[in-house]
């Protein structure tokens, strides 16, 4: 029997995924509701198209409807789980097309749909000043190290086509990425201060 | 420099998604005996899942969370909303009527009718061909990835002469690949062919796998 909304809302993300195994709509629902907006945040900045990053959205939650009974919370939080099926599902989505990643930067801030504040939840709003957060971190990277990883992450690019894209030996492209990986995790490591 | 700090040089690529699938296979390898470079692994992925927490907030049209909603709840969904949908995502439209189990279908007889099905295999790919209306759903199983620009192609055997299927598709992560057939009429063959991305129109090499219809 399907759980009421209002006992799915109280329950955690790794809670409701024993429940989307057993295919319950209204827990689905309550994990869409939770992560639909970042989820469809990273599709469409990888594909850079509303319609396309909708669909790339669409495909990642019902293959999470699909797959919920497989999720293992050793791998990470059921947020972070579906954030990598969103962006592997939205590289696919690129190379089928033929397109790459549109936009390489995160200086799009003037194109944001952005609600006004007084709109937000407090866990989004919390969310929102981390990833103003995370933001400002990658923004202080120096620029070969974020280009390497935005490629790698954003365009769905290996490190060998980013040597060739860049021009740089593929020992450099390894080094860039290491150092700008270890940058951002040292920064969350210490709180994002 | 030793097999091990070479393998330590890839993880950051790993980690990003950014290595090439034969050798992110073997570093899983190589993961399975080394606790070294897995505790690499989990230090970076929080850095990794960091990129896409700091992508700049936008807000889903409203009519993604109806879709979703439609497609799981056990009510009839209508043939007509499913027409509507793009042909990146036809074939999901019926991921949920498939997921009552890929392989457990029995294999249809009778032509391409709707309902029927029909299944084939090769190159250790399995594909299940499901007929609806007056096209098919092709669900393929436990495909290689793909070179990197590589796609997958669909194509239909009518009266011995062959054609591409509109829509190029290509494998999720677990080797799994879904694609929709719009018309099924006369159809006695599906394949399906590695591309180069893009595409062809006619095929380049011998199918990955076959699905012969039956009468």
């Amino acid at each position: 029997m399907p759980v009421r909304r209002e006992k799915a809302e109280r329950l955690a993300d790794e809670e409701l995924m024993p429940l989307i195994g057993a295919r319950d709509p209204e827990a689905f629902a309550v994990l869409y509701d939770r992560h639909g907006g970042a989820a469809y945040s990273l599709a469409y900045r990888i594909v850079g198209e509303p319609g396309m990053a909708e669909d790339v959205t669409q495909e990642a939650f019902i293959s999470l409807w699909r797959s919920g009974a497989r999720y293992d919370r050793a791998r990470g939080s059921v947020r972070s789980w579906m954030l990598s099926i969103v962006r592997n599902r939205a590289i696919d989505a690129l190379r089928a097309g033929g397109g790459r990643a549109p936009k390489l930067t995160f200086d799009d801030e003037a194109l944001l749909e952005q609600r006004p504040a007084g709109e937000l939840t407090e866990e989004e709003a919390i969310r929102r000043e981390t990833a103003d957060q995370l933001r400002g971190v990658i923004g202080q990277l120096p620029d070969d190290q974020s280009k390497v990883i935005e490629l790698a992450y954003f365009g769905g690019f290996s490190q060998a086509e980013i040597a060739r894209m860049l021009g740089v030996p593929l020992g450099t492209v390894k080094g860039r990425m290491r150092l700008g990986l270890e940058k951002i995790r040292g920064k969350l490591a210490e709180g994002l201060a | 420099m030793s097999d091990h700090e070479r393998w330590q040089e890839d993880i950051p690529a790993y980690a990003l998604g950014a290595l090439e699938p034969e050798r992110a296979e073997e570093l899983e390898r190589h993961l399975a005996s080394c606790e070294r470079c897995r505790r690499d692994v989990r230090w970076l992925t929080p850095a990794v899942a960091a990129l896409a927490e700091a992508v700049p907030p936008r807000q889903p049209p409203p009519r993604l969370r109806e879709r979703l909603l439609d497609e799981v709840r056990p009510e009839p969904r209508e043939a007509s909303a499913r027409m509507r949908w793009r042909p990146l995502v036809a074939g999901v439209a019926v991921l949920a009527v498939l997921a009552v189990g890929f392989l457990g279908y029995k294999v249809g007889s009778g032509g391409s009718k709707a309902g029927a099905t029909y299944t084939g295999s090769g190159h250790g790919v399995l594909a299940e061909l499901v007929c609806a209306g007056s096209g098919a759903e092709l669900t393929l199983a436990h495909v290689h990835q793909l070179p990197p620009g590589g796609v997958l192609e669909a194509w239909v055997q009518r009266e011995g002469r062959v054609e591409p299927v509109k829509g190029l598709f290509v494998p999720d992560r677990e080797g799994n690949a879904t694609t929709a057939i719009a018309d099924m009429s006369g159809v006695d063959l599906v394949m399906v062919t590695r591309e180069p991305r893009g595409g062809t129109s006619a095929p380049s090499g011998e199918p990955l796998v076959s699905v012969p219809i039956s009468d």
